[in-house]
């Protein structure tokens, strides 16, 4: 995939303070994104899902979670246009979309940058689809794309 | 030190001498921070109060202190904040990277998440009034005229940051920092510092002023980072407020000025609805109606001081609500006077419209 580039600046350097840092909870969905797979947890008691990884569901509270794979689909529930961040590499990157996501799978909620959808390309309720960005060897970051 | 000069003035201003402090309630940006100031003024409390959720953390101090005065824990509380961040850090924080990430910075839950994106604390608001507008229809010229009103109160203010009028057009030819939210849409950066005292209504008849009387508070969260906030249009002061009413027995109408923590425009119009002031998705229309229903003079005349927005916000305003709101009940609002004003409410929203704290005061007691 191709990511929009300002100022030179490519979204797939990934500072060390952002890499993230894995534990028991939440290993597979960093390293499954590596493997540009979509982790999330369903609850087997009340049939939802959620993202981030917790130890219990938290619609209903059981701790009856099983990892699925999720297609990825999304629909964006709101979103911005960041043209102001003083922190490298964002301040390098302005201006770009961030979007808050519905997944397809009820329940889960998600945030991620939009880099190859341009500012005036962004609509509420347009269709996406999880894009994976490498932060190192173990993780990667979950972006969003449009679906088509 | 600005927690301390704000604490001697409110000594001064009650009548009250150090000694009559029992209880403290502070929140900085750091644990033990109450603990901290009272070492620091040389208090030795037998309460102590510290909720830290954000801006609004001083509500809950109020409510917290309130309850405890009358379970008759504690006599005299004193609440105070400060911090110097506009001398201290300049205007850094203003690239809009305070939600988003610092070089350095650990990434807790659920920030892990959000970081990478590059989402700003703008942003994260942006986000939320582009889903209301989206929803609702509200206009950018809607948001932008809260700053305009706003601006208005602070030109009569003599110790406001920013005092010249400004128009609708101002604001949306000001800088975009976030779509949709303009420089202009976002709360200053600056120093300052507040104090309020809190006693009983027996001890408060003898002190230097006609009391000020809380007569209800509540509070609530939805969530903590914006994601994570399941409708971006109703805030948890959909609960707080009808909570804080009906302790206080009142209603929407019968209050005379509102003391609304104004992080963005956006916060005022989405808590005007979730506190009843407008129907929900209505709030565009009544902060433009009758010329400016946020106007002193207009149904809602809405900080009179000149808010966030223009007059002052270091960093947490919570307190200077409570402030203004006691400042205009006692009549001694100046310029900005609401005349014959008997109820107002101080509402405070912390983190990502993440905390909401509700504070009904009054000339009378409940």
């Amino acid at each position: 995939m191709s990511f929009l580039a300002h100022n030179g600046v490519s979204w797939e350097e990934s500072p060390k303070y952002l890499w993230p840092r894995p534990n028991d909870e939440d290993r597979e969905f960093w390293e499954g994104a590596r493997r540009g797979e979509l982790r999330i947890q369903h609850c087997t008691t009340c049939g939802k899902h959620q993202h981030y990884p917790r130890f219990l569901c938290s619609h209903c509270g059981a701790d009856t979670l099983e990892w699925i794979t999720a297609s990825g689909l999304a629909t964006v529930y709101s979103f911005t246009v960041i043209r102001q961040n003083g922190v490298p590499p964002f301040s390098e990157r302005l201006p770009f979309v961030v979007a808050v996501v519905d997944l397809d799978e009820e329940g889960a909620r998600m945030i991620g940058a939009m880099p190859t959808v341009a500012p005036e390309d962004t609509r509420i309720g347009m269709r996406v689809r999880a894009a994976f960005r490498p932060a190192n060897d173990e993780s990667a970051y979950v972006d969003f794309a449009a679906a088509d | 030190m600005l927690e301390a000069q704000s604490f001697r003035r409110a000594l001064d201003d009650a009548g009250l001498a150090k000694s009559d402090i029992e209880g403290l309630a502070s929140a900085g940006y750091g644990g033990m921070h109450e603990v901290m100031l009272a070492e620091y003024l040389g208090l030795t409390p037998r309460w102590l109060e510290s909720s830290s959720v954000g801006g609004s953390s001083f509500e809950f101090h109020t409510m917290h202190a309130y309850r405890a005065i009358q379970n008759g824990d504690v006599d005299t509380v004193a609440i105070v904040y400060g911090n110097n961040q506009l001398s201290a850090s300049g205007r850094t924080l203003g690239t809009g990277g305070g939600g988003g990430g610092r070089a350095g910075m650990q990434m807790p839950l659920p920030m892990a998440y959000e970081f990478p994106s590059g989402l700003t604390l703008v942003g994260a608001y942006a986000t939320a009034a582009r889903r209301h507008m989206h929803q609702f229809g509200t206009t950018p010229e809607q948001l932008a005229s809260i700053s305009v009103q706003t601006r208005e109160h602070a030109a009569r203010n003599p110790s406001a940051m920013y005092r010249d009028p400004i128009t609708v057009d101002d604001v949306l030819a000001s800088k975009l920092v976030a779509d949709p939210l303009h420089k202009l849409d976002c709360c200053v950066i600056s120093d300052g510092g507040c104090a309020i005292i809190l006693t009983t209504e027996d001890r408060a008849r003898d002190l230097a002023h006609r009391p000020v009387y809380v007569r209800g508070a509540a509070g609530g969260t939805t969530h903590h980072s914006i994601a994570a906030m399941a409708d971006m249009t109703r805030t948890a002061a959909a609960v707080s407020g009808p909570k804080a009413f009906q302790e206080a027995g009142i209603s929407p109408g019968d209050v005379d000025m509102f003391a609304m923590y104004d992080s963005f425009t956006y916060t005022v119009l989405v808590v005007l609805e979730d506190l009843g002031f407008a129907p929900k998705g209505e709030g565009g229309r009544f902060v433009t109606d009758n010329g400016g229903n946020l106007r002193l003079g207009g149904a809602l005349p809405t900080n009179t001081d000149g808010g966030g927005l223009s007059a002052t916000h270091p960093g947490m305003r919570g307190l200077f609500l409570i402030c203004e709101a006691t400042r205009q009940l006692r009549g001694e609002a100046g310029d900005s006077q609401v005349e014959g004003a008997e109820i107002a409410v101080a509402h405070g929203s912390g983190g990502w419209l993440s905390t909401q704290g509700t504070v009904v005061l009054g000339t009378e007691a409940a």
